[in-house]
């Protein structure tokens, strides 16, 4: 007798659909209400997060009975801020801030356009730059400053050296590492046309490489800012220090790292909270004011990088 | 007769004269054992080293300059390696270390949260938005006279600028890579039933990972670059800290050796979170999953 296995199959009972109604067609496209479309627009919804913020700053520091010297009100920085900018000269402490920075900004692409210079053209100028970007690239530029105190005294050329360094390296490092990205193809074709020295460089290598210099640069810039504000604050301390004094109070001597921290050593809170607020703006000005434009000319208009 | 008359050139017939036998020149040869060795890349860059160190040594013993502003290489050295036995500059080099760590750690955890918001919200999205574009531009040390006036002078004021200048640059990147997450990707996991912290985990921080990692490595340098700036800070107003403060301090008082150790400790500490946990991560991520060559 051969084994007889059992399967058992599992038959599912005939069974009737009853009462399928009839078929409709939903609103397919429908008119978003008033609602719905404000709150789809970007701006009208960051905007409100904003004033969100705003209005719960102002009422946790009225409720809250937070001390004025520890948390001011958001209408006594706002007031603060005006004030800053209509009697006492806010405007001079930035243009301080800024054209140290400029200063700073421009030697420092001076010099590390001459050694990516050198490092294009032989291979022991790629070496320098490799090996002195490694080295230098990871320290802070800030760690410098009571070096180039010691060596430059108080003063602003003390600051411009920090700057240099804080914009030399990742500047180099960024367009050195793009010029040696840049396609075999494209330099082919700049040595047909016969190319050698500053025009390859000029009409190939930085075109082909903008991306990456941009970068380079945008980078910089964000070092040196934070170098800039923290070199002041540093000042700030040292000024204290040696004369026993806070600095000159008329002559709107410091830049904007200084208003802060002479704000914050005269309790003037809603003064620090204005100072804050002006780094943030000057801030968001130069990235999306310069640098968003420079993009929309060059990369983006090249196609090199989308939206 | 052709009224006109085309000057057709033909040039002239000639003779090849005495080409020469042709000759194998070497194709192949042995480079030299100086071209071979400079061909080396470590031999090159050490040897640039090497140079700049010397250069630094014979500047400070021939052109008289005051040891004090400009100690020669040697001191330096020599300062470095007693307080690296003395176990000084371990210790200074933890403190700093520590206080990044926590800062670090911190900033990461706060980012997680905001991140998770935004990913499930589109509300969490606009504050996070919100939040970067309006904080990313402040640098964090400019915090620093707020978080003294709140938290005192001691580790809980580093610890938030350090927070603050972490947070911003991780939420950013890992944000922006968060939204450019492919659909195809996004729906895979939908079609797995993932979602909330399952599907974060599992779809969009794998496939955002190499935007992560540079938030990660951005907000490292700027850690590292506000914490040294605070401890000099610090070291204007009070005095306990790490590298930073040393650096101050010596600075102050004209041990100008000291400087120069510890601002080389400051760069090794950099080179060794780059090139080593960095680096690591992403031969082990990003380069391993092949989304980087």
């Amino acid at each position: 007798m051969s084994e007889i296995k059992a399967i058992s199959l599992f038959v599912r009972p005939e069974f009737e659909n009853r009462g399928i109604e009839t078929a409709v067609v939903g609103d397919i496209e429908r008119r978003l209400s008033v609602w719905e479309r404000v709150s789809n627009m970007d701006p009208v919804r960051k905007f409100s997060v904003l004033i969100l913020l705003v209005v719960s700053w102002e009422l946790y520091t009225r409720i809250g009975n937070v001390n004025e010297l520890m948390f001011p009100t958001f209408s006594a920085t706002a007031a603060a801020l005006v004030k800053a900018f209509v009697e006492e000269g806010l405007l001079t402490n930035i243009w301080n801030s800024l054209s140290l920075l400029l200063t700073g900004y421009v030697i420092g692409i001076a010099i590390a356009a001459g050694l990516v210079v050198l490092g294009v053209w032989s291979r022991f100028g790629a070496d320098l730059l490799t090996t002195l970007t490694a080295m230098l690239n990871p320290l802070p530029a800030i760690a410098l400053l009571p070096l180039a105190m010691i060596w430059f005294g108080l003063g602003s050329s003390a600051i411009v050296f920090t700057l240099l360094h804080s914009i030399i390296w990742p500047v180099a490092l960024n367009t050195h590492a793009g010029f040696q990205s840049v396609s075999e193809t494209l330099r082919m074709v700049g040595q047909n046309y016969g190319l050698k020295g500053l025009p390859y460089i000029y009409k190939i290598l930085i075109p082909a490489a903008f991306p990456a210099i941009l970068t380079g640069l945008r980078i910089g810039w964000a070092f040196a800012w934070r170098t800039l504000i923290a070199a002041e604050l540093v000042f700030g301390g040292q000024v204290m220090d040696t004369s026993g004094q806070l600095g000159n109070e008329d002559s709107n001597a410091g830049g904007l790292g200084w208003i802060i921290f002479a704000n914050q050593m005269e309790n003037q809170t809603p003064y620090v909270f204005a100072g804050l607020f002006t780094v943030i703006i000057v801030g968001i000005l130069i990235e999306n004011g310069i640098f968003r434009n420079i993009e929309d000319r060059t990369v983006r208009k090249w196609g090199m990088q989308k939206a | 007769m052709s009224d006109k008359a085309i000057d057709i050139y033909i040039r002239p017939e000639f003779e090849s004269g005495a080409l020469g036998t042709a000759e194998n020149v070497d194709v192949e040869r042995e480079l030299s054992l100086l071209e071979r060795i400079s061909n080396i890349n470590a031999v090159r860059k050490l040897s640039i080293l090497l140079g700049l160190v010397i250069i630094w040594q014979f500047y400070t013993w021939f052109s008289g300059v005051e040891p004090l502003l400009f100690p020669s290489f040697v001191d330096s050295a020599d300062v470095l390696w007693k307080t690296l036995l003395n176990g000084v500059m371990f210790e200074k080099v933890w403190i700093s270390l520590y206080v990044l760590l926590l800062g670090y750690a911190a900033g990461l955890l706060i980012a997680a949260v905001f991140l998770m918001l935004a990913v499930s919200t589109r509300i969490g999205s606009d504050f996070l938005s919100t939040m970067t574009a309006m904080f990313q531009p402040l640098p964090a040390i400019s915090l620093l006279p707020l978080a003294m006036l709140w938290f005192g002078l001691g580790i809980p004021s580093l610890v938030f600028v350090t927070i603050h200048s972490v947070l911003w640059a991780v939420s950013l990147s890992t944000h922006v890579g968060f939204m450019s997450v492919s659909e195809t990707l996004r729906m895979v996991g939908r079609n797995y039933g993932l979602k909330g912290v399952a599907y974060i985990l599992k779809i969009l921080v794998p496939a955002a990972f190499g935007s992560i990692l540079i938030g990660l490595k951005v907000g490292w340098a700027f850690a590292w670059r506000t914490l040294i700036g605070a401890e000099l800070v610090f070291g204007a107003a009070a005095g306990e800290g790490g590298l930073g403060w040393m650096i101050f301090e010596k600075g102050d008082n004209l041990d100008t050796p000291y400087v120069f150790a510890a601002l080389f400790m400051v760069i090794v500490i950099g080179l060794l979170v780059e090139n080593v946990i960095f680096r690591n991560i992403e031969i082990n991520t990003i380069q391993k999953w092949g989304l980087q060559r």
